[in-house]
């Protein structure tokens, strides 16, 4: 189907996120809209998907003026669109999600629907369990049932927003295979939004750039990729070479010995491991393969069943998330915004509640501090901003901006997830300047490049096994790639 | 409820109160008045009789404000749990409780006991048997994993039971299920012979108020209740000490809700003695009065005040033949209204916002 934009706008307040944006989408081929976070890219696949109507502008299907209030009402009209976080009922089946919103009679078809989405799995070559509860599933596995549940819906275009974020290298390589089938033999139009360049290189046939929520170029793959950055961020991004790791005197910050960790999935057996002030250790590994169970454990959210863990020379092993937090662990949650901070409360409210002031609240001296935050971790966003109204980059701005400022040892869970390239950078820049003071840094991070370049150390996981890499740069990162898949 | 523009934010919600408020009393007092109609009776004669029959003397006027302070201090302790997300449907029981342990020490009471310790000691009671009823409750949620409405109602249907229990065992007198009326120093001191008002009643309901104000606009703990009550997880991670707070806040609920109770056994509009279903829907009251105001705690006295006056004015409704639970229908109905037009009103900022 051919989709056509035509000056599309959509202001909030004094922000014009989107400002007369035009392009033209054919069927049977894979566009990427690219941009950095808040160029605007959201806000259009948005509009584009019956989440909320433009300001001004018109969406033309094959030609036909459309407009629509709803997503269920753009899924009619066969616009069916992927989001980040996948939008199903954790506690329900595969099947069940599969059949919520599906129109039709009193009494739900679960036979003829259970066949239909054995077929469409098959079809694209996903291994969907229909009985599965989707609270145990992966988040590429849950991708995978809503692209399936909107094709049976009859969506001819599909739009994915950051697809690729917390999936493993297989998976990725599933779902871009499908992607690339349902669009050149299939005839439907694929929308993907991404800031991941090396995503849209290996995908896509056109890439659609925003910039400050216009159209600053549609360029057809391949394109030379500093090329692309230039469009994306207005200017070239130039590589800074990172300081290697200089072991100190032996400051010994974790020490965790023989740990064995519980998981809903792979149990995590028997890991040992000694940390450094200062060190920099990344762990690589495919969803769920135990390195997030590790993380928690280190942070005290998640209990062993066998082994120790020291903090420095304190045997922390039963010691609770706050308890340990006093001995100067942090922990980053991946889900800002579900774990991480509170939807509701200003980013004044933030700072005042993680101030470890007494028992009154200086609102006059949280307001400043405040706004030497924002000026320092340069967060986009007013003292009193609702958190919920910053975009992705400034939300996990804040959220490092939170963290206490002096640590030992900061757990990371993903910290650069749905961040584009050059917040990711700023990103490491704060880490990498913990770090010079003495603060070891534990990671995880689904992408290989960013372990590769981060850490002093790797840890790659598999099937609840770790396994250390001593020099990173002595390990490519197809070797990496392997290893995680359990070569 | 923004802090850092506190001003402000006052003015807009008193503005935004009146705009659900009022029509959702206009509703409501049309709807009435058509009952009114339907049944043969002048809705305009009642309203002057209920009006009359609220704030016509000084008498009435007191006894609506003796009567608005149990609510008050229901709806204190309530402000504390909605804020940090617990749903405390068992105040209920922890009123009940409270006027049991306050009737513990007020029927020990003789002739010659001193008011000065004796009122202490029942008030004292009130606030323990309130909350450690509270902290069951929240000890079945945060131990037990169980949900704190359902272990609440149950709890509240046990009070009841030991009430009874209470009433026709152990301390019953006479042949009714009743305790003896207490003597007189174990009741609360009215300020005249012929009014109801009773200047330490008066003044307990308010510090409760008070306090609860203060900590919830003041302080950091207030702070850690309210990002508890968005998002309990987050407020966890970020150092929140959950659990604690969720104790803390059940069990001052269950303080004041025990100070409701012991004012309905021993203030001066009580009958001054314990009787079965003592707290008669007080604790549900005020869930209703915490859900009007939106759990937003200025407006907590006034509509307080203002469920007191109906079943006062309601009674004065007799006389013309119309029966006083006709207030209760008002109350509820009122609630309802409010609650619609509050969700009117998101929804229509919320399209306006789009369009």
């Amino acid at each position: 189907m051919r989709v056509e934009l035509d000056q599309i706008t959509k202001i909030f307040g004094k922000l014009r996120a989107n400002n007369a944006i035009s392009m033209t989408l054919e069927g049977g081929r894979i566009y990427a809209i690219l941009g950095e976070n808040g160029a605007g890219k959201s806000t259009l696949m948005k509009i584009l998907s019956g989440y909320q109507p433009p300001d001004s502008g018109r969406i033309l299907l094959d030609g036909t003026p459309v407009s629509f209030s709803t997503p269920a009402d753009a899924l009619n009209f066969g616009i069916g669109m992927l989001h980040q976080d996948p939008l199903d009922v954790p506690s329900l089946t595969v099947l069940e999600n599969f059949m919520l919103g599906e129109p039709g009679g009193l009494l739900p078809r679960r036979k003829a629907a259970r066949e239909t989405l054995i077929a469409f799995a098959e079809r694209f070559g996903f291994t969907l369990r229909p009985d599965a509860y989707v609270d145990g599933l992966t988040i590429g596995e849950r991708q995978q049932l809503e692209i399936v549940r909107l094709l049976s819906r009859g969506a001819q275009v599909l739009i994915l927003d950051e697809p690729t974020t917390g999936i493993s290298a297989d998976q990725k390589a599933a779902l871009f295979g499908s992607l690339q089938r349902l669009a050149h033999t299939g005839g439907l139009t694929v929308i993907l939004v991404s800031h991941k360049l090396e995503d849209v290189e290996v995908l896509c046939d056109e890439v659609v750039v925003l910039r400050q929520g216009q159209v600053v170029g549609q360029v057809m793959m391949p394109y030379p990729t500093d090329q692309l950055v230039t469009l994306m961020f207005g200017k070239a991004l130039d590589r800074t070479p990172r300081q290697p790791f200089e072991r100190q005197a032996q400051t010994k910050v974790l020490h965790v010995k023989a740990l064995t960790v519980p998981d809903s999935r792979v149990a995590l057996v028997d890991i040992s491991l000694e940390v450094e002030a200062g060190e920099v250790i990344g762990m690589a590994g495919l969803d769920g393969s135990g390195q997030n169970a590790f993380l928690r454990a280190c942070a005290g959210l998640q209990f062993g069943t066998a082994g120790e863990i020291r903090l420095a020379d304190t045997d922390v092993t039963r010691w609770n998330y706050h308890d340990r937090a006093q001995l100067g662990v942090a922990y980053a949650p991946a889900g800002r915004l579900e774990e991480g901070l509170v939807t509701g409360l200003t980013l004044t409210e933030h700072v005042a509640l993680t101030s470890p002031a007494g028992r009154r609240v200086n609102w006059k001296t949280a307001t400043q501090e405040t706004k030497a935050r924002i000026a320092h971790y340069s967060i986009r966003g007013q003292p009193d901003s609702q958190i919920e109204t910053l975009s992705g980059g400034n939300q996990q701005r804040t959220l490092l901006s939170l963290l206490p400022s002096t640590l030992k040892l900061l757990l990371l869970e993903n910290p650069t997830r749905g961040l584009d390239v050059e917040s990711a950078r700023w990103v490491w820049q704060q880490l990498l300047e913990r770090r010079a003071t003495g603060t070891a840094i534990l990671f995880t991070s689904p992408d290989l490049d960013e372990i590769v370049e981060y850490s002093d150390r790797i840890i790659v996981f598999f099937g609840g096994k770790a396994r250390m890499l001593n020099d990173p740069s002595q390990t490519s990162l197809t070797e990496l790639g392997q290893m995680i898949g359990g070569k | 409820m923004d802090v850092v523009r506190r001003s402000d934010n006052r003015f807009t919600g008193l503005i935004r109160l009146a705009v659900t408020l009022g029509p959702a009393l206009l509703i409501v007092v049309v709807a009435l008045a058509l009952i009114l109609l339907a049944i043969n009776k002048d809705p305009v004669t009642a309203v002057l009789q209920f009006i009359d029959g609220a704030l016509g003397t000084d008498q009435r006027r007191s006894d609506v404000l003796m009567i608005a302070l149990p609510v008050l201090l229901c709806s204190s302790g309530l402000l504390l749990t909605f804020t940090a997300g617990l749903w405390n449907i068992g105040i209920e029981g922890q009123v009940a409780m409270g006027a049991i342990f306050a009737t513990g020490i007020a029927r020990l009471v003789t002739v010659n006991t001193s008011s000065w310790l004796a009122i202490p000691a029942e008030l004292a009671l009130a606030m323990l048997g309130g909350a450690l009823w509270a902290l069951l409750a929240a000890l079945l949620k945060t131990r037990g994993n169980v949900n704190e409405i359902f272990g609440g109602v149950a709890l509240n249907f046990i009070a009841g039971n030991i009430l009874l229990f209470l009433l026709n065992g152990p301390w019953q007198a006479g042949n009714y299920p009743q305790t003896a009326p207490f003597e007189a120093p174990a009741l609360l001191p009215r300020l005249t012979p012929s009014l109801s008002l009773s200047l330490p009643a008066l003044a307990i309901a308010a510090t409760g108020f008070l306090a609860v104000f203060f900590i919830l606009r003041g302080t950091h703990w207030g702070l850690q209740l309210r990002a508890m009550g968005r998002n309990a997880r987050s407020a966890f991670m970020l150092g929140v000490r959950t659990e604690r707070n969720m104790l803390l806040s059940m069990a001052l609920c269950g303080m004041l809700a025990g100070l409701a109770g012991a004012l309905l056994v021993i203030s001066p509009i009580s009958r001054g003695k314990l009787v079965p279903n003592i707290s008669g829907g007080l604790g549900f009251l005020g869930v209703l009065v915490v859900l009007l105001v939106n759990v937003l705690p200025t407006w907590v006295p006034f509509v307080a005040l203002f469920f007191a006056i109906i079943p006062i004015g309601t009674l004065k409704l007799q006389n013309l033949g119309i029966d006083p639970s006709l207030g209760n229908v008002f109350q509820s109905a009122l609630v309802l209204a409010v609650l619609l037009a509050n969700g009117f009103r998101t929804r229509l900022s919320r399209t306006s916002r789009e369009s």
